[in-house]
């Protein structure tokens, strides 16, 4: 397998506070890496990192071979090739659900209207909106919205996704709907870095877990092996009370 | 002996007058034009990572906010020959009222700016959009949607400045209205139909921008 992703000795401080204490991780093309751990461990921070939403004190990231921290240029063509679904959606307001997956394409890509518009209009049947093409987000529900912010993601074919606590504002009912798109691109093969609190979600797709507490990477291994039963004390706790 | 009010006196003047009101409609509109482009430079600068430039901003806001544009139009119109820069009445006053009503304007657009959540820089700034592409493309279309109301405020405001402007001897209303007066003596009946003229082109401007806001923003408002 090919790999995508490097980070090697990963340093993220707010002022004195720190973030991440030295991550190293490997990612290789076609992995489901599922983060999860306790909130406030740093695990949406190692993602904001990878594609430099945040900056980095110390340490290396390399996406495709290429060294990407502090230099601008090199963070845009990583952010080219790297998909990114948030929490709250972000989707643009003043955009229908089509414009908003079509931007990028047509704006960063440079690619015709007529191409990024028939590959965005199938990319709705696959996340099952092709009937809310023409709403705006306020019109949407949560669930629609985040379906419609993956479809946004994929349409600028990237390398990588992202996905930074993707049901966490969502209502039970519609955190389904957007697993079963994730499990979707899972099949296809696609390369996901998914921050959850789904632990079922992580077991069931995941081809690795990683489990982070108190800015550190405490285990790292097969989701289904974690959760019968990790191997450190921490992760087993965790896990335990989570799962179920 | 009540003032008998009486228009036949000055209707040899509203010949002039139609010209004077499209001197003050196109001064108007390109100074708010004009200082919405400014004012959003004025604006980003105050929110830049670098601290003399957020200070230069808000100089700029704070000197403009507190000097009377009579005295800015004369410093353009009077004084900036003295060091080289010549203008014609038209263009000290536009260069006034501009540099002037862009003061407010940086205001209104900071507003606007700070309501965009980080949310929408963050998100276009992940599909790789430079910072010119995530303005153009994601910010600067919800500013203006956001301040399209409070901006109403500032087009009238700037419509009734543009009055000072025949203090730089340009033939605008004002000009038309003291003129007249001074040559008819009616000076009542010349106040009344300036004072017409002007509710009359800050209400067409009024209605012309909410008409192009509905155009603008078809969805109604953000929820």
């Amino acid at each position: 397998m090919t790999e995508i992703l490097a980070l090697d000795g990963l340093v993220k401080r707010f002022g004195s506070r720190t973030i991440l204490d030295g991550i190293s991780l490997n990612v290789s093309a076609g992995e489901i890496v599922c983060f999860v751990g306790p909130s406030g461990t740093g695990k949406s921070t190692l993602l904001r990192c990878i594609n430099g939403l945040e900056d980095i004190q110390g340490g290396r990231i390399s996406f495709e071979g290429q060294a990407v921290q502090g230099n601008p240029s090199a963070i845009r063509a990583v952010r080219k090739r790297v998909g990114m679904i948030f929490q709250h959606f972000n989707l643009y307001p003043h955009l229908t659900a089509l414009q908003n997956v079509m931007l990028a394409p047509v704006v960063v890509h440079k690619e015709a209207k007529a191409e990024v518009e028939a590959r965005a209009r199938a990319l709705f049947d696959k996340v099952r909106l092709a009937h809310r093409i023409n709403a705006y987000p306020a019109e949407m529900s949560g669930g629609e919205q985040q379906r419609v912010a993956i479809a946004r993601a994929l349409c600028t074919n990237p390398h990588l996704l992202m996905f930074d606590e993707p049901t966490s504002a969502l209502d039970p009912e519609t955190v389904g709907d957007v697993l079963t798109v994730m499990r979707d691109l899972a099949l296809e093969g696609r390369t996901m870095l998914v921050v959850t609190h789904e632990i079922r979600f992580a077991a069931d797709v995941g081809t690795r877990m990683v489990f982070m507490d108190q800015c550190r990477i405490v285990e790292q291994g097969d989701p289904r092996a974690m959760v019968a039963g990790a191997q450190t004390e921490r992760a087993r706790k965790f896990l335990g009370t989570i799962h179920g | 002996m009540g003032y008998s009010f009486t228009l036949r006196t000055i209707y040899p003047y509203f010949g002039d007058l139609w010209q004077s009101a499209l001197n003050t409609l196109s001064l108007s509109l390109l100074a708010i034009v004009l200082s919405i482009a400014l004012g959003a430079l004025v604006a980003l600068m105050r929110r830049s990572a670098l601290r003399p430039v957020r200070l230069l901003g808000a100089a700029y806001v704070e000197v403009m906010r507190n000097t009377p544009l009579l005295v800015i139009l004369y410093l353009v119109y009077f004084a900036a020959p003295e060091a080289g820069v010549r203008l014609s009445s038209f263009m000290a006053a536009l260069v006034g009222l501009t540099l002037n009503s862009a003061g407010y304007m940086a205001e209104i657009l900071r507003a606007g700016l700070i309501a965009v959540p980080p949310g929408q820089f963050e998100a276009a700034q992940s599909q790789g959009m430079s910072s010119a592409q995530v303005l153009r493309h994601v910010v600067f279309p919800q500013v203006f949607r956001t301040i399209y109301a409070p901006l109403g405020n500032q087009v009238i405001a700037v419509i009734l400045a543009s009055s000072l402007a025949t203090a730089v001897a340009l033939d605008e209303v004002a000009s038309w209205m003291q003129t007249v007066g001074s040559s008819s003596f009616r000076f009542f009946e010349t106040f009344v139909v300036a004072a017409v003229v002007y509710l009359v082109l800050c209400q067409s401007v009024n209605i012309a921008r909410i008409l192009i806001g509905r155009k603008l923003f078809p969805q109604g408002r953000r929820a």
